[in-house]
Order: structure tokens, then C-alpha cells, then sequence
């Protein structure tokens, strides 16, 4: 910054808030004072507080940005309403995947009970083969030989093992 | 206390009437008040203040003319998602130039884009036109001169760093105050008051530097500050 060497750097920086009050029309009676005195013995202050003038008069012929008129509330609350409504389906969106999971353990969790408590009922003995009935009971053959037997549990299949080795000794 | 929501929820559409007509003064933070209980009417109102200011402080940074409505828009947008959040502290422009400067940056930013800067140049034409006006006393006439003058001043602006150039656009052209400056660019108002104050002097330099030597009849750079 260059400052009349007869006043000094400091006191110069100190008017400029002073002077930029003084442009706004801000500046109180004590300041301006202040001011003045400052301004008759510092000749740079004095040219820069022209400079700055003239500026703010150019500046203040400028055409302000122009208001975008009453439409633009509108469309702001139009967005405003199209954002809400977003958000709420969002939400509604975030818990989708839970539900559906929800809804298929439930009805897999059904399904587990009813087929458990259908085989304690019974049901299951159903499918198993019946080992009297596939016997043939027509025509008994004394010389015929005895059909292969084929074990239920693991004790038959043991005392097969055991007739077995007994009738090769 | 009264329960202000089901009030409001009644009278929305006579809040947007009043405010319509002019039959109502009711104050921003009236206005807050009703907009965080729900009232849409209420915060249409404030968006209807605030339009204006707004969409200045939004071009005075961005610069960039086809994007301020959009960025302007986005504004409100925060401002009302956000309003519950409001204590009403500091005023409600004052916060909501704050999300308004923000914004900017943000928009600045994501896009990876400077405010659009003029060429600092002016044509032969608009420096006989500034300085016929800087040695005249009298306002200029014409039809478009407001116009064609904030496009010549938006030239000398280029010269200037960005902050002096948003600092005096938004101070001289668009009318804020140095306090308002201060609150919305958090800054102390000293630091304004002197930062606008040297950059109008650089304004001048850069008119100074346009036209030929000895026409001008404005006061030599190398006589005042830098």
C-alpha cells in the first residue's frame, strides 16, 4: 500500500474502515472529525478516498439482478412438495426388502409346522413299506426257498451276521 | 399453550390469502414459527421476501446466469427441510444467506466450474462512454443504461480477486450491508469495511489502465493506495 511517508503505514490502514463508513454515509461526527484531520495531512488517503468515490458512483448505476417474480415462489414449493413426496416413498422403500423377507419366513415357517405335526399325526407311517403285506400269503411252498429277508434296524442286520457265521461252522 | 399445529393446519389457506392481500404484517419470525409447525403458506411467504436477495447474492458469486435459478431454488429447498432445525438465534435472511453462500461453494465445487469471468478488456466505445460519465456530474440518460453499465462494471470486476469482485457486487449492486456482508461470509465487519474500500480504489486503477494517457479524470493510481 503506498502511504505518504510523512504520516505512516498504521494510521493510514486505521481510516480506511473510517472512510468506507464515510462513503456509506455510516460515519459518526467524532470519526469524521477524526477523519478530516487525517485527510488534510495525508495526500494518499486523500487521492484514495477520490478513487474510491468516483468507483462507488460507477458502481451504484449498475442494474441490480432483477426479481424472478411470483412465479418462482411457486415452482419452489412445487419442488419442495415433489421432494417430500420422494422422501416419503424412499422410506416406504427402505423397509420393502425386510417385509417381503418377513412374509416368505412366515409362510416357510408355516409350511415346517404343518408337515412336522402331519408326521407326528401318522401321516408319515403311511409311506413306509409294509413289510407283512409284501409277503406273498397265497400258495405256501414248503420246498420253496425262504425268501432273501432284508433287515429293518441294526439288530437284524447283526443276527444275520451272527446266524450266518454260525451255519458255516 | 395453544396448539399451534391444528391452527395452522386450519388456517393455511387464510394465512395465504392475508399474506396475498397485504391484510396481514406478519414478521419472518412469525413466519418461521408457522413453517415449522407445518404451515406451506408461511414458508411461501418467506420465499416470496427472500426471493429476490437470494437470487442477487446467488449471481453476485456464481457469476453464471443460466445456473442461479436452479441454485437459487435448491436453496429454498434446504431451507425448508432444515427449518425445524432453526432456533431462531440469528435472523432468518441472515441463515438463510448463509445456506445460500454454501450452496454456491457446494455448486461450484461438485461442478468443478469458476464463477464466469468477463474479460477485464473494455472496448473503445464503453471507455469513452465510462469516462464521459466519470467527468460528468450528472447521472447518465438513456434506456438501457443500467444494463449496459453492469455489464462494463462486471469487466472492471474481472480485474479484481474474487472476493473483492462478490464483496463490492453484493455491497454496491445488490445492496447488502457491510453487516450482512460480515455475517454471511464470516467475516469481522472491520475486515469488510476495508477490504471494499481498497477494492474500489483497484477498480479505478483498472479504469485508469483502459484509456489514453492524459484523458483521464480520474486521480492517479501511483498518488493513492495499492
Amino acid at each position: 500500500m503506498a502511504t505518504d511517508p510523512e504520516v505512516g503505514h498504521a494510521e493510514c490502514e486505521r481510516h480506511e474502515a473510517l472512510l468506507e463508513d464515510y462513503l456509506n454515509g455510516e460515519l459518526s461526527a467524532a470519526d469524521a472529525k477524526t477523519s478530516l484531520d487525517h485527510l488534510d495531512k495525508c495526500s494518499a488517503c486523500h487521492a484514495a478516498l477520490q478513487r474510491a468515490a468516483t468507483s462507488t458512483r460507477l458502481l451504484r448505476l449498475a442494474e441490480p439482478w432483477p426479481d424472478p417474480g411470483p412465479g418462482f415462489a411457486r415452482l419452489v414449493m412445487a419442488r419442495i412438495r415433489a421432494t417430500e413426496s420422494e422422501r416419503v416413498a424412499g422410506r416406504a422403500n427402505f423397509w420393502q426388502p425386510f417385509v417381503s423377507f418377513g412374509w416368505r419366513f412366515a409362510a416357510t415357517a408355516t409350511f415346517a409346522v404343518v408337515a412336522l405335526v402331519g408326521y407326528n399325526a401318522g401321516w408319515g407311517h403311511w409311506a413306509q413299506p409294509n413289510e407283512v403285506a409284501a409277503r406273498p400269503t397265497q400258495g405256501f411252498d414248503l420246498f420253496a426257498p425262504e425268501p432273501a429277508r432284508v433287515p429293518t434296524n441294526g439288530d437284524e442286520v447283526l443276527m444275520m451276521v451272527a446266524d450266518n457265521g454260525h451255519e458255516k461252522h | 399453550m395453544r396448539n399451534v399445529t391444528k391452527d395452522v393446519a386450519a388456517s393455511a389457506p387464510a394465512l395465504t390469502l392475508a399474506f396475498q392481500q397485504g391484510e396481514k404484517k406478519v414478521d419472518d419470525r412469525e413466519l418461521v414459527r408457522l413453517s415449522q409447525n407445518g404451515a406451506e403458506a408461511a414458508f411461501e411467504e418467506l420465499v416470496r421476501r427472500h426471493q429476490q436477495r437470494v437470487f442477487a447474492l446467488v449471481a453476485g458469486i456464481l457469476h453464471r446466469p443460466d445456473d442461479v435459478e436452479d441454485v437459487a431454488q435448491q436453496v429454498f429447498l434446504k431451507a425448508y427441510l432444515g427449518i425445524k432445525r432453526f432456533d431462531q438465534r440469528a435472523a432468518f435472511s441472515t441463515w438463510l444467506y448463509k445456506i445460500a453462500v454454501n450452496e454456491c461453494w457446494d455448486y461450484l465445487r461438485k461442478r468443478k466450474v469458476r464463477p464466469l469471468v468477463y474479460e477485464a478488456d473494455l472496448s473503445e466505445e464503453q471507455v469513452s462512454r465510462l469516462d464521459g460519465i466519470v467527468s460528468s456530474s450528472r447521472p447518465p440518460e438513456g434506456p438501457n443504461t443500467r444494463a449496459e453499465m453492469r455489464e462494463i462494471i462486471e469487466r472492471m470486476l474481472a480485474a479484481l480477486s474474487e472476493q473483492d469482485r462478490q464483496l463490492l457486487v453484493l455491497k454496491e449492486i445488490e445492496g447488502f450491508s457491510v453487516q450482512e456482508l460480515a455475517e454471511i461470509l464470516s467475516l469481522n465487519v472491520n475486515t469488510v469495511k476495508v477490504r471494499l474500500f481498497r477494492a474500489r480504489g483497484r477498480i479505478m486503477d483498472t479504469y485508469r489502465r483502459q484509456i489514453p494517457a492524459g484523458k483521464s479524470q480520474v486521480v492517479p493510481a501511483e498518488q493513492g493506495k495499492e
